[in-house]
């Protein structure tokens, strides 16, 4: 049991009449580890989360979650787990302890260790000042550690937050984030969806959904080593504008994007180094150019992967 | 309660659920306000202004003849209180005027020599214009002048025919017995039959956009991945209503007797009964509702496009008897109609479980059936 994968899905399809949401997704989730689950709006991230929440059934192929069957055992599923939803959902017209009781009774706490239980998460969540605030009444960031609290109130083996921090604040986001690194430290499995790419670097495993498909899956380093090979450079300096347009189409130049009052520049290792790209630029009127090696970030990475998988999508259209 | 006695999980849930519907509801001034101050308020704004007994018609006079006699036959007329002397006219057409705008709504004509003929036994006529607007108080107010006419023809027959030494003609009258409201109010009737729709409007509706409300606000979806199984959400999501309903029907009861006079005849626990199982049917309306409405406006909507219907076709305002056949029909699938007959009957008539057991069988029939249906309906849409 305890090596047994936390998650496993596959093959996992599921189709809303002619759309197919999620398509052939296969995946095993480590017990203790921060799985991050990536993809544009629409990409079939939070069908596959409610699928293996038990909320929706797959239209094909297979997924136990603690080891539970989520098609034929949902309601072991439920017990098992713990479950942050997209949009904030616990009551706002009750106070903060109110709502620790009524999810705690509904996954069976009661009396004393209902009482303990609460009074530890307020405290973990850092929300023992607000217990008796009305919930609606607490900003943003203050809500989705109360809701994140709320999940592991029954001390579920996995917890799956689908878009934990969407429209929270920076700071706010850093310190959730703190929360969910304790809870995989603690031995909870997490699973957890975001669209905020540089959340997604916490994360041991990212999948990344393109058109409901699982595209990539993999480390971040790993993620970045496979799809994002060449350099990228960051250039800084005035007039470069004519430089840029020279640099475009020549061999080894992958890619030149404006950034900020600088370029973007992604060029073969082998072909291009920092000095080259400067001696170029200066040649074609560039002026203090500074050219600096930057780590690919997920970003770069995505963008990567959408891009591939956009070809695919194409490729298959063409061959009916 | 020691923290070894653990009770059953099924329990916990349900504890957790009802606590939390109550505090939910104790917070929100417009639920309860609608839940038990406006039960309040309509029972005593229908019990005073439903009132089917017509008197005080206003009515012109045109009075033609002007003699002895006219003067003391409208004074009679006028006399008993359904007439109500709301002004004098030389004509008909004077009177009708009085009718346009509204300042009368009958207009009494007696025509010139109106005495003269009567004193010397010959036909005479009174003329009456009626405003039909409102059918039932033009019948009312001329039948309060036939009947005054009528009886005083008999009168002036015998008299005649003493004096003539013949014996005067057998009369023939009716004498009413009335049983059950002797006084023929309306608030009595009226009453009970307004518990059957206050408490079709409050859990129907409250029921409907609460769980809309749930849904809209993603509360729901949060409470169906917990492991609350829906039956034990749904036991106890309706708990505080039936209280509420207990609730409404006894202040109902209460004002009705206190302020309206109505007699309590019957056993309580009848009422009661019904009251349960009338529950079970609104509330599974209000979760039928909820099922098919993605927000609380439609909720809402869903709510009124049945309570409406439902109050016209339940015999509370209008006798089922004097409803068209096909509708008559319609009125047997209704919940509304079978309370409102054991409501008046228990009420008014002291009508027992021997005289109402089929009306409370068919509530039982139909509150198993509805809830039955939404609760199978919400499972799914819910799993």
């Amino acid at each position: 049991m305890n090596a047994a994968p936390s998650i496993e899905a596959e093959h996992l399809s599921r189709r809303f009449g002619q759309f197919l949401a999620v398509d052939d997704v296969s995946f095993h989730v480590e017990k203790g580890e921060i799985f991050g689950y990536l993809g544009a709006n629409g990409a079939g991230k939070s069908t596959t989360i409610r699928m293996l929440i038990g909320l929706l059934t797959p239209s094909s192929g297979r997924a136990t979650v603690a080891g539970h069957d989520v098609a034929s055992d949902p309601e072991g599923v439920k017990a098992a787990i713990g479950y942050m939803s997209q949009k904030f959902s616990l009551y706002l017209d009750l106070p903060v302890e109110e709502n620790l009781r009524f999810f705690g009774g509904a996954y069976g706490l009661w009396g004393k260790d209902l009482q303990r239980r609460a009074d530890e998460v307020l405290e973990l969540t850092g929300l023992a000042e607000h217990r008796k605030a009305i919930t609606g009444s607490l900003p943003g960031g203050i809500r989705q550690r109360l809701a994140l609290g709320s999940a592991v109130l029954h001390r579920p083996s996995i917890v799956f937050l689908d878009e934990p921090t969407a429209g929270v604040d920076p700071e706010a986001r850093r310190s959730f984030w703190r929360l969910i690194r304790d809870l995989s430290r603690g031995g909870t499995t997490v699973f957890v969806t975001t669209h905020y790419l540089d959340e997604a670097e916490y994360c041991r495993r990212i999948g990344l959904m393109v058109d409901g498909r699982l595209v990539a899956l993999d480390t971040p380093a790993e993620l970045k080593r496979t799809w994002v090979p060449d350099r990228v450079l960051l250039v800084r300096g005035r007039n470069l504008s004519a430089g840029a347009a020279s640099l475009r189409g020549r061999p080894g130049v992958r890619a030149v994007e404006p950034f900020g009052a600088g370029l973007h520049l992604r060029v073969a290792p082998e072909a291009w180094t920092g000095e080259a790209v400067r001696s170029a630029l200066e040649a074609s009127g560039g002026e203090g150019v500074s050219v600096e090696v930057v780590e690919p970030t997920l970003e770069d990475v995505f963008l990567a992967v959408v891009g591939r998988g956009a070809e695919a999508q194409a490729a298959q259209e063409v061959v009916p | 309660m020691s923290a070894e006695r653990r009770p059953s999980r099924a329990w916990i849930q349900y504890v957790a659920v009802v606590r939390k519907e109550v505090l939910q509801t104790l917070r929100d001034r417009r639920v309860m306000f609608m839940l038990i101050f406006a039960p309040f308020l309509q029972t005593l704004v229908l019990g005073f202004a439903v009132d089917f007994d017509v008197d005080r018609v206003p009515t012109v006079v045109a009075d033609q003849d002007r003699s002895q006699e006219s003067r003391t036959h409208l004074r009679r007329v006028l006399a008993d209180g359904t007439l109500h002397f709301a002004g004098g006219a030389d004509s008909a057409e004077q009177g009708a005027a009085a009718l346009d705008d509204g300042t009368a709504a009958a207009v009494l004509v007696i025509p010139p020599r109106f005495g003269a003929d009567v004193a010397a036994g010959r036909p005479a006529q009174v003329q009456m214009v009626l405003d039909g607007t409102d059918p039932n108080r033009s019948n009312v107010a001329a039948g309060a002048v036939s009947r005054y006419f009528g009886e005083d023809a008999l009168r002036r027959a015998s008299e005649r025919a003493r004096a003539a030494g013949v014996p005067p003609p057998a009369r023939v009258e009716i004498v009413p017995r009335l049983y059950y409201n002797p006084g023929l109010k309306s608030a009595p009737y009226i009453v009970p039959g307004i518990a059957a729709m206050l408490l079709v409007v409050v859990t129907t509706l409250v029921t409907a956009m609460g769980l809309a409300r749930e849904r809209e606000q993603g509360t729901l979806e949060q409470v169906a991945v917990t492991p609350v199984p829906a039956s034990v959400l749904l036991a106890a999501k309706m708990t505080p209503f039936v209280f509420i309903g207990f609730f409404d029907v006894l202040l109902l009861v209460t004002v009705g007797t206190w302020v309206f006079g109505v007699p309590l005849r019957g056993n309580l626990s009848v009422l009661a009964l019904a009251t349960l199982l009338y529950l079970l049917s609104t509330l599974g309306v209000g979760l039928l509702i909820s099922t098919i409405s993605a927000n609380q406006q439609q909720a809402f909507l869903g709510g009124f496009l049945f309570t409406l219907p439902a109050m016209l076709l339940s015999g509370i305002m209008t006798p089922v008897d004097s409803m068209p056949r096909w509708m008559q029909v319609l009125t047997y699938a209704n919940p509304l109609r079978y309370f409102q007959e054991i409501a008046r009957s228990n009420l008014l008539k002291g009508g027992g479980f021997a005289d109402l057991w089929p009306q409370l069988v068919a509530l039982a029939f139909f509150g198993t059936v509805i809830f039955g249906l939404a609760a199978a309906r919400f499972r799914k849409r819910s799993a």
